[in-house]
């Protein structure tokens, strides 16, 4: 029931992304309506999807890669919501839901082929939780990233191309990219912590080979790296965009290497 | 409504008449007035308005010959003028029934505006309802035009760009800013030198929230005359590089023959700001501010030509716009022509529910007298009854009514029922919504 519901969802999204591109390109209000109204259909069918999932299988619903991954994309959804409605942050689902399909995609058969994970403890619930939140907000930090370089471009090249006018202003889309930088971070930090030290207790070393967690702190050091340069004053407006990217690749290139590779977090 | 008049719209406007004519006929509002109830006064007209602009000068109108309803109006708007009718004829459009509809949705929508989706026009015909209104020329079926053109004209503007994009060079300065910085609320603004243009860039930016708004000039007695009109705060010319690091928008508008912001200066002042975005508004030909200043980061440089263009783009697209909003007024006429065929049938189902209703009051009266030990249970029980047998009753002659109008042929059955069920007078005349 939960994958059927997953499906819908999924759909939903689909549906979204595709009516949020045209509202952006096509400049019609209508199918922004349209697009809003599926991304929340979608995001309460998820929100079914993910519960039902756990009350069947009769354990946290985010134990494997691929259910991690789906609840990433559950938080996305809702940020984006949050941010299009509250932030006033317009046409971000045409950016933001892509990539969350690029991750969905995928899932379906993961879903269903995913084993119940062995150990479990609740630190290593929270671990995954937090790494959670992390992710969603960088999702996000990485749509903003690139409507800011949209923009920025169409302002530079002084042509007001056919998305310019839906795009919020540079200033608006900078302090997207900082929010969610600074918001998600600490999240992803306590969380990669915490699985340290449960990797410590239960593997018995830090410093064994495990994809997922060398990927990870590869994606720590990018975005930290990031941050310390925004804080510094250095990095602001395109350079940070830039580099929002960049810690974007690592982290899609993390979770692939959690679902692909074979290491201690089993996949 | 009397006989059923015919809706029309007769005028001259920006496209087929000369600025000077156009000047010449412009009223004030209290000889329209006059003319107004003069012309609902004489008969020809059912109902009259006058729209008098510096772009148009049009009347609505119903009347059973549109031609002579015509020619009287004008023929009293121009002796009012010295102009004679011959010279006023061949510079007048006429559109009669769905057409005149369409016009007047057009007039209102702003889409036969000088500037295309200007919004003023909209006032200006209200305005002009309002004054037929209450000169008492306006009647039921001008009410309906009207009412369906303002809410024709609002979906335009909420549902196109016609009337969205920045038409001048100064408004689209400010629409880029908008595109740059989050708000305007607590932006700086320098201003360096003076014109027309400049100032009016600065008193919008100023308008929308901008502030403080420096003000320098080569002259240091004109920077200060002019940071007094515009209630900024003037800084001497030698400053200005410095100043540079403490605004957010920059409007140059001087004859200097050389650029007098380089991007030496651009890029000192973005280090002062750590960053931040800056907006250059360079107004002054030659340009003063060097072409090199937009390749600094985060530093935006717009010259005239560049909002100029900027500008045609805007037009170009309001154009574009233009076309589905007429496709949107064209569906609005369909329905003001459903509207207006309802309006036929109207009185008569009012008289007719008005009859039904004073035999039900009084019959419930009578039968109620007749049980003075009735309890309050029973008088709701009653009143209900009749009611429900009233509604019942009148159901299918209302539906009969509508459809038959719908059909064509509403008078022959208005006259059917009035005969029928006795209804006074041929039609009483329907008021407002």
């Amino acid at each position: 029931m939960n994958e059927v519901l997953f499906d819908v969802a999924l759909t939903a999204y689909i549906l979204a992304a595709a009516a949020s591109i045209g509202s952006l390109v096509g400049r019609r209000d209508q199918l922004g309506w349209i697009a809003l109204l599926l991304i929340q259909a979608g995001w309460a069918c998820h929100t079914v999807a993910v519960i039902l999932r756990g009350v069947e299988l009769r354990r946290l619903p985010f134990m494997t890669i691929p259910e991690v991954i789906s609840l990433v994309i559950w938080a996305v959804v809702l940020f984006d919501l949050w941010a299009e409605r509250r932030g006033r942050v317009r046409a971000l689902s045409a950016f933001v839901l892509p990539v969350v399909l690029v991750l969905g995609l995928g899932l379906p058969s993961g879903l269903r082929a995913a084993l119940d994970a062995p150990v479990r403890s609740g630190w290593i619930a929270v671990h995954v939780a937090l790494i959670l939140i992390g992710l969603a907000a960088l999702v996000l930090n990485f749509g903003g990233a690139i409507m800011y370089l949209l923009q920025e471009r169409q302002l530079k090249a002084k042509r007001a191309g056919t998305v310019y006018r839906r795009l919020p202003a540079l200033e608006t889309l900078d302090r997207l990219t900082v929010a969610t930088l600074t918001a998600g971070f600490p999240f992803l930090t306590v969380g990669l912590l915490l699985g340290l030290l449960s990797a410590r207790r239960a593997w018995g070393s830090v410093i064994t080979f495990d994809p997922l967690a060398l990927f990870s702190l590869c994606m720590w050091v990018v975005y930290a790296v990031i941050l310390v340069g925004r804080a510094m004053g250095h990095w602001r407006g395109r350079r940070a965009a830039y580099f929002s990217i960049a810690g974007f690749c690592v982290l899609l290139a993390t979770l692939s290497a959690g679902a692909f590779l074979t290491g201690r977090h089993g996949s | 409504m009397s006989a059923r008049g015919i809706l029309f719209v007769a005028g001259l406007s920006h496209r087929t008449a000369p600025v000077e004519l156009r000047e010449q006929l412009a009223l004030e509002e209290d000889k329209i007035r006059e003319i107004l109830a003069d012309l609902a006064g004489r008969g020809l007209l059912d109902e009259v308005m006058i729209l008098s602009t510096c772009n148009r000068v049009e009347v609505y109108g119903v009347a059973a010959v549109p031609g002579e309803a015509r020619s009287a109006a004008f023929g009293r708007l121009g002796t009012h003028r010295g102009l004679a009718w011959r010279d006023l004829e061949p510079l007048l459009y006429t559109v009669t029934g769905d057409d005149a509809a369409l016009h007047a949705f057009r007039v209102a929508a702003s889409l036969d505006s000088m500037v295309l989706g200007e919004p003023q026009i909209l006032g200006q015909v209200k305005d002009a309802f309002a004054l037929a209104q209450s000169a008492g020329a306006a009647g039921p079926v001008l009410h309906a035009l009207m009412s369906q053109a303002f809410s024709a004209a609002k979906r335009v503007r909420s549902e196109t760009e016609v009337g969205r994009l920045a038409v001048s060079i100064s408004y689209a300065a400010v629409e880029l800013a908008r595109k740059i910085f989050e708000g305007l609320a607590g932006k700086a603004v320098l201003l360096v030198g003076a014109g027309e243009m400049s100032e009016l860039a600065a008193r919008h930016l100023v308008d929308q929230g901008a502030l403080p708004l420096y003000v320098t000039n080569r002259t240091w007695s004109r920077a200060q005359e002019l940071a007094r009109g515009l209630g900024g705060i003037p800084i001497p010319f030698d400053q200005m590089p410095a100043t540079l690091g403490m605004v957010d928008i920059v409007i140059t508008s001087t004859a200097a023959p050389e650029p007098i912001v380089t991007a030496v200066h651009a890029r000192a002042a973005l280090a002062a700001r750590r960053g931040r975005p800056l907006f250059f508004i360079d107004i002054g030909v030659p340009r003063n501010v060097e072409a090199a200043v937009n390749d600094v980061e985060n530093v935006f440089c717009y010259d005239v030509d560049d909002l100029r263009s900027v500008v045609e783009a805007n037009l170009k697209e309001r154009q574009r716009e233009a076309v589905r909003a007429q496709a949107l007024l064209e569906r609005e006429v369909a329905k003001f022509a459903q509207r207006l065929q309802d309006l036929e049938v109207v009185p008569t189902i009012v008289s007719l529910r008005d009859k039904l209703e004073a035999i039900r009051r009084a019959e419930l009266q009578r039968a109620l007298g007749r049980l003075p030990a009735a309890d309050e249970e029973t008088r709701r029980v009653m009143e209900s009854l009749s009611q429900s047998i009233v509604n019942k009753m009148l159901h299918a002659p209302m539906v009969k009514l509508k459809d038959s109008s719908r059909a064509g042929h509403g008078r022959r059955w208005t006259e059917m029922i009035s005969e029928l069920f006795g209804l006074r007078g041929p039609n009483r005349p329907v008021s407002g919504e």
